[in-house]
């Protein structure tokens, strides 16, 4: 997934400020959006913190080459995905990896139309994490994305580099996933 | 009877407050969106993030307005 290209220089004269209105409200309307995305992608509230603090100072820097073609939270979260996965890459490229375990919920008897019921509200985000961590990084990315409604589905794809349709097809998929290692993780 | 009459009415208060607690406790999402979107609005943006974002930017240039707000005059959202 590409970055935005390069375009305008920046500005030689006043210093930057998070006050300035633009980038405020930049960072007010979308920063719960992406410390949300980065705090269940990488499933570290720290490095979360660190990856949210990136993200928007990219965006900061590459404000002026915004060019409108995509809304802003897209486009904040097309710098955020690629930071995230740049991450985890790396970190896969540390550890041994294994998706041996792919079959428990590729096989899953779960039902996708049945509700997800939990009982300790409390610790919904523990249980939340632990299944987000056992799905491949698409299906997390993707309910990460579907879930949040300023996203229509052709958004989606294009940030996941599908159609449209086919992030309908991988969503029924993910959920189904989700819902069975949701269950297990109860 | 006037006292089994209290008895039984505490006793069906009690019940009615233990399955209020029981309803309470549990709760449905539809699918993993619902419960993602849910779990999201209940999360905080650590408040070091823009107090680390100020000091970041406080040393760089500030940006020029995008080329389309210059045309457009106006945000895109």
């Amino acid at each position: 997934m590409n970055e935005p290209a390069a375009g305008c220089e920046f500005a030689e004269e006043s210093p930057a400020d998070l006050a300035s209105a633009e980038f405020s409200s930049l960072y007010a309307e979308n920063s719960r959006a992406i410390y949300y995305l980065a705090l269940r992608f990488l499933g570290d509230p720290q490095k979360a913190e660190d990856a949210t603090h990136d993200v928007f100072l990219k965006a900061f820097r590459k404000l002026d080459q915004f060019r409108g073609e995509a809304s802003l939270r897209t486009w904040l979260y097309r710098i955020a995905i690629n930071h995230c996965q740049n991450l985890r890459q790396a970190w896969h490229d540390r550890h041994v990896f294994s998706n041996a375990d792919d079959a428990v919920w590729e096989n899953a008897a779960a039902r996708t139309d049945s509700p997800l019921r939990v009982l300790e509200i409390k610790e919904l985000g523990q249980r939340i994490q632990k299944t987000l961590d056992g799905l491949p990084d698409e299906y997390r990315l993707l309910l990460l994305l579907v879930a949040d409604e300023e996203l229509s589905y052709e958004q989606v794809g294009a940030l996941v580099g599908q159609s449209s349709d086919a992030v309908r097809g991988k969503l029924h998929r993910a959920r189904k996933a989700f819902a069975a290692l949701f269950e297990k993780n109860a | 009877m006037k006292h089994q009459t209290k008895l039984s009415q505490e006793q069906q208060q009690q019940h009615a407050a233990e399955h209020q607690t029981q309803q309470q406790a549990v709760r449905e999402f539809a699918n993993a969106e619902e419960m993602l979107r849910y779990d999201a609005s209940q999360t905080t943006v650590p408040p070091g993030i823009a107090q680390r974002l100020q000091k970041s930017t406080g040393d760089l240039p500030k940006p020029k307005t995008a080329w389309w707000k210059r045309l457009l005059g106006g945000a895109n959202r």
